[in-house]
Protein backbone atom coordinates (compact mmCIF):
# COMPACT_ATOMS: atom_id res chain seq x y z
CA UNK A 1 0.00 0.00 0.00
CA UNK A 2 2.64 2.43 0.88
CA UNK A 3 3.72 2.14 -2.90
CA UNK A 4 0.62 3.01 -3.91
CA UNK A 5 0.78 6.36 -2.85
CA UNK A 6 4.35 7.40 -2.24
CA UNK A 7 4.02 9.71 -5.31
CA UNK A 8 1.44 11.81 -3.43
CA UNK A 9 2.98 11.61 -0.43
CA UNK A 10 6.03 12.81 -1.71
CA UNK A 11 4.31 15.98 -3.66
CA UNK A 12 2.47 16.54 -0.01
CA UNK A 13 5.49 16.54 1.85
CA UNK A 14 7.24 18.56 -0.44
CA UNK A 15 4.08 20.97 -0.40
CA UNK A 16 4.29 21.24 3.50
CA UNK A 17 8.28 22.03 4.15
CA UNK A 18 7.63 24.89 1.38
CA UNK A 19 4.30 25.98 2.37
CA UNK A 20 5.39 25.92 6.16
CA UNK A 21 9.19 27.68 5.18
CA UNK A 22 9.48 29.94 2.60
CA UNK A 23 7.91 32.83 4.30
CA UNK A 24 10.24 32.25 7.26
CA UNK A 25 13.20 31.70 4.91
CA UNK A 26 12.21 35.01 3.06
CA UNK A 27 11.66 37.04 6.74
CA UNK A 28 15.15 35.69 7.42
CA UNK A 29 16.76 36.21 4.12
CA UNK A 30 15.81 40.12 4.13
CA UNK A 31 16.67 40.57 7.76
CA UNK A 32 20.46 39.51 6.65
CA UNK A 33 20.62 42.27 4.26
CA UNK A 34 21.16 46.08 3.99
CA UNK A 35 18.04 48.09 3.16
CA UNK A 36 19.93 48.98 -0.53
CA UNK A 37 19.80 44.86 -1.32
CA UNK A 38 16.56 44.58 -0.25
CA UNK A 39 15.11 47.41 -2.28
CA UNK A 40 16.86 45.80 -5.46
CA UNK A 41 15.13 44.64 -8.53
CA UNK A 42 14.38 41.63 -9.01
CA UNK A 43 14.77 40.81 -5.15
CA UNK A 44 17.80 38.59 -4.25
CA UNK A 45 16.98 35.38 -3.33
CA UNK A 46 20.12 34.61 -1.13
CA UNK A 47 21.72 37.07 0.64
CA UNK A 48 24.63 38.64 -1.53
CA UNK A 49 26.75 39.57 1.33
CA UNK A 50 24.78 38.36 4.68
CA UNK A 51 25.33 40.84 7.33
CA UNK A 52 23.84 41.08 11.08
CA UNK A 53 23.99 44.64 10.83
CA UNK A 54 20.08 44.64 11.63
CA UNK A 55 20.28 42.85 14.42
CA UNK A 56 23.19 44.47 15.70
CA UNK A 57 21.80 47.82 15.54
CA UNK A 58 18.64 46.34 17.52
CA UNK A 59 20.66 44.44 20.24
CA UNK A 60 23.47 47.44 21.16
CA UNK A 61 22.37 50.28 19.07
CA UNK A 62 21.44 53.13 20.22
CA UNK A 63 18.45 54.98 19.14
CA UNK A 64 14.53 55.05 19.81
CA UNK A 65 13.49 51.79 17.72
CA UNK A 66 16.25 49.82 19.39
CA UNK A 67 15.54 50.62 22.89
CA UNK A 68 11.92 50.09 21.89
CA UNK A 69 11.92 46.80 20.66
CA UNK A 70 14.44 45.93 23.27
CA UNK A 71 12.66 47.30 26.32
CA UNK A 72 9.62 45.62 24.62
CA UNK A 73 11.25 42.13 24.24
CA UNK A 74 11.57 42.21 28.29
CA UNK A 75 7.97 43.27 29.11
CA UNK A 76 7.15 40.09 26.37
CA UNK A 77 9.37 37.41 28.64
CA UNK A 78 8.04 39.06 31.76
CA UNK A 79 4.44 38.88 31.17
CA UNK A 80 4.64 35.58 29.24
CA UNK A 81 6.62 33.90 31.96
CA UNK A 82 4.17 35.22 34.75
CA UNK A 83 0.94 34.34 32.90
CA UNK A 84 2.31 30.46 32.35
CA UNK A 85 3.45 30.23 35.90
CA UNK A 86 0.00 31.50 37.39
CA UNK A 87 -2.01 29.79 34.75
CA UNK A 88 0.06 26.14 35.36
CA UNK A 89 0.01 26.66 38.77
CA UNK A 90 -4.14 27.32 39.25
CA UNK A 91 -5.51 24.97 36.60
CA UNK A 92 -3.45 21.97 38.07
CA UNK A 93 -5.18 23.06 41.32
CA UNK A 94 -8.06 23.16 40.06
CA UNK A 95 -8.18 20.12 37.48
CA UNK A 96 -6.92 17.98 40.31
CA UNK A 97 -10.14 18.88 42.27
CA UNK A 98 -12.14 18.27 39.08
CA UNK A 99 -11.01 14.67 38.46
CA UNK A 100 -10.44 13.15 41.71
CA UNK A 101 -13.22 15.19 44.42
CA UNK A 102 -16.67 15.15 44.65
CA UNK A 103 -17.55 18.90 45.79
CA UNK A 104 -21.25 20.85 45.52
CA UNK A 105 -21.00 23.14 42.35
CA UNK A 106 -18.19 20.83 41.22
CA UNK A 107 -20.35 20.09 37.43
CA UNK A 108 -21.79 23.72 37.53
CA UNK A 109 -18.64 25.33 37.28
CA UNK A 110 -16.95 22.93 35.49
CA UNK A 111 -19.70 24.08 32.46
CA UNK A 112 -18.94 27.64 33.33
CA UNK A 113 -15.59 26.90 32.56
CA UNK A 114 -16.26 25.06 29.39
CA UNK A 115 -18.65 28.17 28.11
CA UNK A 116 -15.86 30.60 28.45
CA UNK A 117 -14.32 28.44 26.03
CA UNK A 118 -16.86 28.77 23.51
CA UNK A 119 -17.20 32.36 23.43
CA UNK A 120 -14.81 34.54 20.87
CA UNK A 121 -12.07 36.15 23.53
CA UNK A 122 -12.41 39.74 22.04
CA UNK A 123 -16.78 39.50 23.19
CA UNK A 124 -14.75 40.69 26.79
CA UNK A 125 -12.30 42.86 25.24
CA UNK A 126 -14.09 46.19 25.98
CA UNK A 127 -15.85 45.44 29.49
CA UNK A 128 -12.22 44.20 30.47
CA UNK A 129 -10.71 47.75 29.53
CA UNK A 130 -12.99 49.22 31.97
CA UNK A 131 -12.77 47.00 34.81
CA UNK A 132 -8.58 47.58 34.65
CA UNK A 133 -8.89 51.35 34.73
CA UNK A 134 -11.15 51.23 36.99
CA UNK A 135 -8.40 49.62 39.07
CA UNK A 136 -5.90 51.89 37.45
CA UNK A 137 -4.42 48.46 35.99
CA UNK A 138 -4.11 49.92 32.32
CA UNK A 139 -0.45 49.84 31.34
CA UNK A 140 0.57 47.37 34.26
CA UNK A 141 2.22 44.24 34.45
CA UNK A 142 -0.41 43.03 36.48
CA UNK A 143 -3.24 44.17 34.90
CA UNK A 144 -2.17 41.97 31.37
CA UNK A 145 -1.34 39.70 33.35
CA UNK A 146 -4.39 38.84 35.19
CA UNK A 147 -6.38 39.43 31.79
CA UNK A 148 -4.06 36.43 30.04
CA UNK A 149 -4.38 34.15 33.05
CA UNK A 150 -8.23 34.50 32.85
CA UNK A 151 -8.46 33.92 29.30
CA UNK A 152 -5.88 31.03 29.66
CA UNK A 153 -6.87 29.03 32.32
CA UNK A 154 -10.05 27.30 31.23
CA UNK A 155 -8.05 25.73 28.45
CA UNK A 156 -5.18 24.95 30.85
CA UNK A 157 -7.87 23.48 32.98
CA UNK A 158 -9.50 21.61 30.42
CA UNK A 159 -5.90 20.09 29.45
CA UNK A 160 -4.70 19.20 32.73
CA UNK A 161 -8.79 17.50 33.21
CA UNK A 162 -8.36 15.21 30.30
CA UNK A 163 -4.94 14.27 31.25
CA UNK A 164 -4.99 13.83 34.89
CA UNK A 165 -8.62 11.77 34.50
CA UNK A 166 -6.76 9.04 32.35
CA UNK A 167 -4.33 8.06 35.29
CA UNK A 168 -5.16 4.96 37.46
CA UNK A 169 -6.94 5.65 40.31
CA UNK A 170 -5.17 2.92 42.32
CA UNK A 171 -1.60 4.40 42.57
CA UNK A 172 -3.23 7.74 44.14
CA UNK A 173 -5.36 5.36 46.61
CA UNK A 174 -2.11 3.28 47.91
CA UNK A 175 -0.65 6.32 48.69
CA UNK A 176 -3.26 7.77 50.75
CA UNK A 177 -3.57 4.24 52.40
CA UNK A 178 0.02 4.84 53.08
CA UNK A 179 -1.06 7.99 55.13
CA UNK A 180 -0.45 10.30 52.69
CA UNK A 181 -2.30 13.83 52.80
CA UNK A 182 -4.74 14.46 49.31
CA UNK A 183 -2.00 17.44 48.77
CA UNK A 184 0.71 14.88 49.30
CA UNK A 185 -0.70 12.59 46.48
CA UNK A 186 -1.18 15.38 44.50
CA UNK A 187 2.37 16.93 44.58
CA UNK A 188 4.36 13.43 45.31
CA UNK A 189 2.13 10.91 42.71
CA UNK A 190 0.27 12.88 40.78
CA UNK A 191 1.98 15.64 39.00
CA UNK A 192 5.02 13.71 38.35
CA UNK A 193 2.32 11.21 36.52
CA UNK A 194 0.67 13.83 35.00
CA UNK A 195 3.96 16.10 34.43
CA UNK A 196 3.64 15.38 30.19
CA UNK A 197 0.51 17.30 30.68
CA UNK A 198 1.77 20.05 33.08
CA UNK A 199 4.85 20.58 30.66
CA UNK A 200 2.29 20.72 27.25
CA UNK A 201 -0.14 23.17 29.08
CA UNK A 202 3.23 25.28 30.15
CA UNK A 203 4.15 25.98 26.84
CA UNK A 204 0.72 26.33 24.99
CA UNK A 205 -0.07 29.08 27.48
CA UNK A 206 3.06 30.55 26.70
CA UNK A 207 2.94 30.36 23.22
CA UNK A 208 -0.57 31.89 23.19
CA UNK A 209 0.82 34.28 25.61
CA UNK A 210 3.61 35.23 23.27
CA UNK A 211 1.08 35.61 20.33
CA UNK A 212 -1.14 38.17 21.83
CA UNK A 213 -1.69 41.54 20.16
CA UNK A 214 -5.53 43.11 20.73
CA UNK A 215 -5.56 43.04 24.05
CA UNK A 216 -2.08 44.01 25.05
CA UNK A 217 -2.42 46.94 22.35
CA UNK A 218 -5.49 47.71 24.43
CA UNK A 219 -4.27 47.09 27.99
CA UNK A 220 -0.88 48.08 27.80
CA UNK A 221 0.05 50.17 24.87
CA UNK A 222 2.68 52.23 26.18
CA UNK A 223 6.52 52.15 26.11
CA UNK A 224 6.75 50.52 29.71
CA UNK A 225 4.54 47.50 29.47
CA UNK A 226 3.91 47.02 25.68
CA UNK A 227 4.72 43.60 23.84
CA UNK A 228 7.12 42.77 21.69
CA UNK A 229 4.31 42.04 19.03
CA UNK A 230 2.92 45.31 20.01
CA UNK A 231 5.82 47.39 19.57
CA UNK A 232 6.92 45.96 16.09
CA UNK A 233 3.30 46.48 14.86
CA UNK A 234 3.76 50.12 16.26
CA UNK A 235 6.77 50.33 14.15
CA UNK A 236 5.20 49.09 10.63
CA UNK A 237 2.77 51.69 10.70
CA UNK A 238 5.24 53.93 10.81
CA UNK A 239 5.98 53.86 7.00
CA UNK A 240 9.87 55.57 7.52
CA UNK A 241 10.83 52.53 9.52
CA UNK A 242 13.66 50.75 7.36
CA UNK A 243 12.42 47.05 6.37
CA UNK A 244 15.85 45.17 7.24
CA UNK A 245 15.13 46.42 10.82
CA UNK A 246 11.49 45.76 10.93
CA UNK A 247 12.16 42.08 9.66
CA UNK A 248 15.17 41.63 11.69
CA UNK A 249 12.50 42.58 14.92
CA UNK A 250 10.27 40.09 13.37
CA UNK A 251 12.71 37.29 13.47
CA UNK A 252 13.52 38.12 16.66
CA UNK A 253 9.76 37.68 17.74
CA UNK A 254 9.57 34.64 16.04
CA UNK A 255 13.07 33.15 16.84
CA UNK A 256 11.73 32.24 20.30
CA UNK A 257 8.32 30.48 19.47
CA UNK A 258 10.01 28.75 16.42
CA UNK A 259 12.45 27.31 19.09
CA UNK A 260 9.86 25.97 21.05
CA UNK A 261 7.77 24.36 18.29
CA UNK A 262 10.63 22.40 16.26
CA UNK A 263 11.85 21.55 19.56
CA UNK A 264 9.02 20.57 21.80
CA UNK A 265 6.19 19.91 19.08
CA UNK A 266 5.76 16.61 20.31
CA UNK A 267 4.45 18.12 23.56
CA UNK A 268 2.30 20.83 21.60
CA UNK A 269 0.54 17.72 19.34
CA UNK A 270 -0.13 16.04 22.33
CA UNK A 271 -1.46 19.05 24.14
CA UNK A 272 -3.62 20.37 21.57
CA UNK A 273 -5.10 17.19 20.75
CA UNK A 274 -6.24 16.21 24.03
CA UNK A 275 -7.28 19.47 24.37
CA UNK A 276 -9.99 19.64 21.58
CA UNK A 277 -10.59 16.23 20.32
CA UNK A 278 -11.66 14.73 23.63
CA UNK B 1 -13.95 10.31 45.61
CA UNK B 2 -11.90 10.82 47.97
CA UNK B 3 -14.53 10.70 51.12
CA UNK B 4 -16.09 7.36 49.61
CA UNK B 5 -11.91 6.59 49.65
CA UNK B 6 -11.41 5.97 53.88
CA UNK B 7 -14.41 3.18 53.51
CA UNK B 8 -13.66 1.70 50.43
CA UNK B 9 -10.31 1.32 51.48
CA UNK B 10 -11.10 -0.72 54.28
CA UNK B 11 -14.16 -2.91 53.67
CA UNK B 12 -13.36 -5.37 55.79
CA UNK B 13 -11.85 -3.99 58.95
CA UNK B 14 -15.08 -4.23 60.54
CA UNK B 15 -16.67 -0.68 61.56
CA UNK B 16 -14.77 2.03 60.24
CA UNK B 17 -13.10 3.98 63.17
CA UNK B 18 -14.79 6.83 64.55
CA UNK B 19 -12.17 9.36 63.04
CA UNK B 20 -12.68 8.34 59.48
CA UNK B 21 -16.61 8.30 60.11
CA UNK B 22 -16.69 12.38 61.85
CA UNK B 23 -14.09 12.82 58.99
CA UNK B 24 -16.91 11.78 56.13
CA UNK B 25 -19.49 13.97 57.96
CA UNK B 26 -17.26 17.28 58.05
CA UNK B 27 -17.84 19.68 55.45
CA UNK B 28 -14.39 19.15 53.05
CA UNK B 29 -13.13 22.04 52.28
CA UNK B 30 -10.01 21.40 50.22
CA UNK B 31 -11.60 20.76 47.15
CA UNK B 32 -13.10 24.63 47.48
CA UNK B 33 -9.60 25.89 48.17
CA UNK B 34 -8.54 24.28 45.16
CA UNK B 35 -11.25 25.81 42.00
CA UNK B 36 -11.92 28.66 44.16
CA UNK B 37 -9.00 30.84 42.49
CA UNK B 38 -10.42 29.28 39.20
CA UNK B 39 -13.55 30.49 39.82
CA UNK B 40 -13.03 34.04 40.59
CA UNK B 41 -10.56 34.68 37.31
CA UNK B 42 -13.81 33.06 35.46
CA UNK B 43 -16.29 34.89 37.11
CA UNK B 44 -14.33 38.39 37.44
CA UNK B 45 -12.99 38.45 34.22
CA UNK B 46 -15.09 36.64 32.16
CA UNK B 47 -18.30 35.79 33.08
CA UNK B 48 -19.46 39.53 34.35
CA UNK B 49 -17.49 41.15 31.44
CA UNK B 50 -19.33 38.62 29.26
CA UNK B 51 -22.96 39.65 30.90
CA UNK B 52 -21.70 43.58 30.87
CA UNK B 53 -21.08 43.32 27.41
CA UNK B 54 -24.99 41.61 26.60
CA UNK B 55 -26.30 44.50 28.92
CA UNK B 56 -24.54 47.46 27.78
CA UNK B 57 -24.86 46.95 24.59
CA UNK B 58 -28.33 48.47 24.98
CA UNK B 59 -27.15 51.52 26.50
CA UNK B 60 -26.07 54.47 25.37
CA UNK B 61 -22.30 54.13 26.62
CA UNK B 62 -19.59 56.97 25.74
CA UNK B 63 -16.86 57.70 27.74
CA UNK B 64 -16.21 61.65 26.54
CA UNK B 65 -20.58 61.81 26.48
CA UNK B 66 -21.91 60.70 29.95
CA UNK B 67 -23.94 59.74 31.57
CA UNK B 68 -24.63 55.89 30.58
CA UNK B 69 -28.60 55.90 29.64
CA UNK B 70 -30.75 53.00 28.33
CA UNK B 71 -30.94 53.57 24.20
CA UNK B 72 -33.12 49.84 23.20
CA UNK B 73 -31.46 49.01 19.84
CA UNK B 74 -29.93 52.12 19.13
CA UNK B 75 -26.18 51.14 18.91
CA UNK B 76 -27.44 47.92 16.12
CA UNK B 77 -29.71 50.31 14.24
CA UNK B 78 -26.59 52.54 13.86
CA UNK B 79 -24.20 49.92 13.11
CA UNK B 80 -26.01 48.60 10.51
CA UNK B 81 -27.02 52.06 9.71
CA UNK B 82 -23.23 52.41 9.26
CA UNK B 83 -21.22 51.86 5.40
CA UNK B 84 -18.51 51.03 6.76
CA UNK B 85 -19.46 48.28 9.53
CA UNK B 86 -21.60 47.06 6.73
CA UNK B 87 -18.77 46.86 4.38
CA UNK B 88 -16.40 44.97 6.80
CA UNK B 89 -19.43 42.54 7.37
CA UNK B 90 -19.11 41.87 3.84
CA UNK B 91 -15.32 41.44 4.49
CA UNK B 92 -15.84 39.64 7.30
CA UNK B 93 -18.26 36.89 5.28
CA UNK B 94 -15.43 36.82 2.81
CA UNK B 95 -12.25 36.21 5.31
CA UNK B 96 -15.17 33.34 6.72
CA UNK B 97 -15.61 31.49 3.31
CA UNK B 98 -12.49 31.68 2.33
CA UNK B 99 -10.38 31.00 5.11
CA UNK B 100 -12.80 27.94 6.42
CA UNK B 101 -12.94 26.40 2.93
CA UNK B 102 -8.96 26.72 2.07
CA UNK B 103 -7.36 25.74 5.77
CA UNK B 104 -10.08 22.57 5.79
CA UNK B 105 -8.91 21.69 2.00
CA UNK B 106 -5.37 22.26 3.09
CA UNK B 107 -5.47 20.53 6.39
CA UNK B 108 -7.49 17.52 4.33
CA UNK B 109 -4.26 17.03 2.04
CA UNK B 110 -1.82 17.67 4.52
CA UNK B 111 -3.26 15.31 6.98
CA UNK B 112 -3.71 12.20 4.39
CA UNK B 113 0.35 13.34 3.70
CA UNK B 114 1.14 12.06 6.94
CA UNK B 115 -1.47 9.54 7.38
CA UNK B 116 1.21 6.69 7.70
CA UNK B 117 4.27 6.39 9.02
CA UNK B 118 7.62 7.24 7.25
CA UNK B 119 11.20 7.97 7.46
CA UNK B 120 11.27 11.64 8.95
CA UNK B 121 7.26 12.33 9.51
CA UNK B 122 7.75 13.85 13.14
CA UNK B 123 10.77 16.65 11.84
CA UNK B 124 7.66 17.24 9.19
CA UNK B 125 5.34 17.37 11.72
CA UNK B 126 7.65 19.96 13.91
CA UNK B 127 7.68 22.28 10.58
CA UNK B 128 4.20 21.72 10.02
CA UNK B 129 3.23 23.53 13.38
CA UNK B 130 5.58 26.26 12.93
CA UNK B 131 3.23 28.37 11.15
CA UNK B 132 0.59 27.63 14.18
CA UNK B 133 2.90 28.95 16.94
CA UNK B 134 3.89 32.29 16.17
CA UNK B 135 2.27 35.78 16.74
CA UNK B 136 -0.14 36.42 14.03
CA UNK B 137 1.21 40.12 13.86
CA UNK B 138 4.98 39.34 13.05
CA UNK B 139 3.39 36.66 10.54
CA UNK B 140 2.01 39.68 9.16
CA UNK B 141 4.87 41.74 8.74
CA UNK B 142 6.48 38.22 7.17
CA UNK B 143 4.17 38.40 4.67
CA UNK B 144 4.37 41.97 3.88
CA UNK B 145 7.74 40.83 2.63
CA UNK B 146 5.93 38.74 0.26
CA UNK B 147 3.24 41.06 -1.05
CA UNK B 148 4.85 43.96 -0.89
CA UNK B 149 4.39 46.22 -4.14
CA UNK B 150 7.99 47.70 -4.63
CA UNK B 151 10.20 44.57 -2.38
CA UNK B 152 8.05 41.50 -2.09
CA UNK B 153 9.14 38.10 -3.23
CA UNK B 154 6.14 37.25 -5.45
CA UNK B 155 6.31 40.53 -7.70
CA UNK B 156 9.78 39.35 -7.57
CA UNK B 157 9.39 35.94 -8.94
CA UNK B 158 6.37 36.80 -10.90
CA UNK B 159 8.95 39.46 -13.24
CA UNK B 160 11.62 36.76 -13.49
CA UNK B 161 9.69 33.99 -14.96
CA UNK B 162 8.39 37.35 -17.24
CA UNK B 163 4.30 36.43 -16.08
CA UNK B 164 4.33 40.13 -15.17
CA UNK B 165 6.32 43.48 -16.93
CA UNK B 166 5.35 46.16 -13.68
CA UNK B 167 5.25 45.18 -9.99
CA UNK B 168 1.77 45.07 -9.38
CA UNK B 169 0.38 46.41 -5.89
CA UNK B 170 -1.83 43.26 -4.03
CA UNK B 171 -2.86 45.02 -0.90
CA UNK B 172 -5.35 47.43 -0.83
CA UNK B 173 -6.36 48.06 -4.19
CA UNK B 174 -8.46 45.52 -5.40
CA UNK B 175 -11.19 44.61 -2.08
CA UNK B 176 -11.23 40.85 -3.52
CA UNK B 177 -7.28 40.64 -3.87
CA UNK B 178 -6.86 42.13 -0.35
CA UNK B 179 -8.87 40.05 1.72
CA UNK B 180 -7.25 37.39 0.10
CA UNK B 181 -3.88 37.88 0.79
CA UNK B 182 -4.76 39.18 3.89
CA UNK B 183 -6.60 35.25 4.50
CA UNK B 184 -4.50 33.83 3.05
CA UNK B 185 -1.69 34.96 5.51
CA UNK B 186 -4.12 33.47 8.46
CA UNK B 187 -5.14 30.26 6.38
CA UNK B 188 -0.85 29.86 6.98
CA UNK B 189 -1.61 30.14 11.12
CA UNK B 190 -4.76 28.03 11.42
CA UNK B 191 -3.70 25.63 8.95
CA UNK B 192 -1.42 22.89 11.11
CA UNK B 193 -4.01 22.89 13.64
CA UNK B 194 -6.95 21.63 11.25
CA UNK B 195 -4.13 19.18 10.01
CA UNK B 196 -3.61 18.01 13.18
CA UNK B 197 -7.49 17.46 13.90
CA UNK B 198 -8.00 16.18 10.69
CA UNK B 199 -4.82 13.66 11.59
CA UNK B 200 -6.45 12.18 14.65
CA UNK B 201 -9.18 11.17 13.24
CA UNK B 202 -7.26 9.72 10.11
CA UNK B 203 -5.43 7.34 12.17
CA UNK B 204 -8.12 6.20 13.92
CA UNK B 205 -9.14 4.42 10.70
CA UNK B 206 -8.44 1.20 10.56
CA UNK B 207 -5.50 -0.67 7.92
CA UNK B 208 -8.20 -3.12 7.14
CA UNK B 209 -10.52 -0.96 5.65
CA UNK B 210 -7.81 0.14 3.25
CA UNK B 211 -6.63 -3.41 2.54
CA UNK B 212 -10.20 -4.68 2.05
CA UNK B 213 -10.69 -1.98 -0.65
CA UNK B 214 -7.73 -2.42 -2.39
CA UNK B 215 -8.32 -5.87 -2.72
CA UNK B 216 -11.41 -5.36 -3.93
CA UNK B 217 -9.69 -3.19 -6.62
CA UNK B 218 -10.67 0.03 -5.52
CA UNK B 219 -8.39 3.29 -6.97
CA UNK B 220 -6.92 5.14 -4.37
CA UNK B 221 -8.93 8.31 -5.40
CA UNK B 222 -12.17 5.50 -4.34
CA UNK B 223 -10.51 4.85 -1.42
CA UNK B 224 -10.10 8.22 -0.12
CA UNK B 225 -13.64 9.19 -1.18
CA UNK B 226 -15.32 6.30 0.46
CA UNK B 227 -12.98 5.89 3.42
CA UNK B 228 -11.26 8.86 4.59
CA UNK B 229 -13.04 11.33 4.10
CA UNK B 230 -16.34 9.69 5.53
CA UNK B 231 -14.51 8.48 8.95
CA UNK B 232 -12.77 11.62 9.03
CA UNK B 233 -15.76 13.63 9.57
CA UNK B 234 -15.54 14.01 13.30
CA UNK B 235 -11.86 15.97 13.05
CA UNK B 236 -12.72 18.13 9.78
CA UNK B 237 -16.12 19.33 12.16
CA UNK B 238 -13.88 20.06 14.74
CA UNK B 239 -11.22 21.98 12.47
CA UNK B 240 -14.30 24.15 10.33
CA UNK B 241 -15.36 24.95 13.88
CA UNK B 242 -11.82 26.42 15.05
CA UNK B 243 -11.55 28.17 11.65
CA UNK B 244 -14.65 29.56 11.71
CA UNK B 245 -14.17 30.92 15.38
CA UNK B 246 -10.47 32.31 14.18
CA UNK B 247 -11.95 33.97 10.73
CA UNK B 248 -14.99 35.53 12.06
CA UNK B 249 -12.71 37.31 14.74
CA UNK B 250 -9.62 37.79 12.73
CA UNK B 251 -8.17 41.01 13.70
CA UNK B 252 -4.11 41.03 13.99
CA UNK B 253 -3.76 40.70 10.47
CA UNK B 254 -5.58 42.66 8.60
CA UNK B 255 -4.51 45.29 11.10
CA UNK B 256 -1.00 44.68 9.89
CA UNK B 257 -1.31 44.47 6.38
CA UNK B 258 -4.12 46.28 5.76
CA UNK B 259 -2.34 49.60 6.61
CA UNK B 260 -4.51 52.75 6.64
CA UNK B 261 -5.93 51.39 3.89
CA UNK B 262 -9.51 50.19 5.10
CA UNK B 263 -9.71 47.82 1.97
CA UNK B 264 -10.45 44.83 3.86
CA UNK B 265 -11.47 45.93 7.06
CA UNK B 266 -12.65 43.08 9.58
CA UNK B 267 -15.55 43.19 12.02
CA UNK B 268 -12.98 43.05 14.58
CA UNK B 269 -11.12 45.76 13.84
CA UNK B 270 -14.14 48.15 13.35
CA UNK B 271 -14.82 46.84 17.18
CA UNK B 272 -11.83 48.23 18.18
CA UNK B 273 -11.86 51.37 16.32
CA UNK B 274 -14.78 52.28 17.35
CA UNK B 275 -14.54 51.41 20.98
CA UNK B 276 -11.00 52.76 21.31
CA UNK B 277 -10.30 55.26 18.92
CA UNK B 278 -14.41 57.34 18.61
CA UNK B 279 -14.83 56.02 21.81
CA UNK B 280 -18.42 54.87 21.50
CA UNK B 281 -18.47 51.36 24.18
CA UNK B 282 -21.91 51.08 23.26
CA UNK B 283 -22.05 50.92 19.72
CA UNK B 284 -17.92 48.71 20.61
CA UNK B 285 -20.67 46.45 22.64
CA UNK B 286 -23.14 45.54 20.13
CA UNK B 287 -20.92 45.17 17.32
CA UNK B 288 -18.69 42.51 19.95
CA UNK B 289 -22.20 41.09 20.86
CA UNK B 290 -23.00 40.54 17.19
CA UNK B 291 -19.85 38.95 16.67
CA UNK B 292 -20.25 36.67 19.17
CA UNK B 293 -23.95 35.25 18.30
CA UNK B 294 -22.96 34.85 14.90
CA UNK B 295 -19.66 32.86 15.81
CA UNK B 296 -22.16 30.59 18.45
CA UNK B 297 -25.06 30.43 16.02
CA UNK B 298 -22.81 29.46 13.02
CA UNK B 299 -20.49 26.64 15.01
CA UNK B 300 -23.28 25.20 16.10
CA UNK B 301 -24.98 24.61 12.89
CA UNK B 302 -21.41 23.44 11.35
CA UNK B 303 -21.14 20.51 13.72
CA UNK B 304 -24.50 19.65 13.15
CA UNK B 305 -24.28 19.56 9.49
CA UNK B 306 -20.43 17.99 9.28
CA UNK B 307 -20.35 15.93 12.56
CA UNK B 308 -21.15 12.38 12.29
CA UNK B 309 -20.16 10.13 15.51
CA UNK B 310 -18.02 7.39 14.11
CA UNK B 311 -17.89 4.07 15.51
CA UNK B 312 -15.99 1.19 14.05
Amino acid sequence: MPQRRSWGRRLGVLFILLWSLVPLYWALNTSLQTDAQISSKPAHYVPPSPTLHNFHSLLVGSGEIPSTIRRSTINIFVECTAATIITVVLATLAAYAFARMKFRGRTLLFYAVLATMAFPAYTTLIPLYRIMSMFSLVNTYTGIVLVYVSGFLPLATWILHSYMTTLPVAIEEAGQVDGAGRMQVLWRIVLPLAWPGVVSTAIITFLFAWAQFLFPLVLSSDDSTQPLTVAIAALQGRHTVPFGLLSSAGVFAIAVPAVIAVLLNRYIVNGLLSGSVK
Amino acid sequence: MTVNLSTDTRPSAGPAPAAVRRRRRRFDALPYALVTPLALFIVALALIPAGVTIVQSFYRVQELNPPTVFAGLENFRRLFGDSTIRASMENTGLYVVIGVILSTVLGIVMAVTLQRRFRGRSLLIAVLILPWALPGVVEGIVWTGIWDSNTGLLNSVLNSLHLISDYHVFLGQNRLLTIFAIELVQIWQMTPLSTLLILASLQNIPDELYEAAYLDGSSTWAAFRRITLPLARPGIAIAMVQALIATLNVFDQPYVLNGAAQAGASLTEQTYYVSFQNLDFGEGYALSLLITVATLVIALGVVKLVYRPVEY
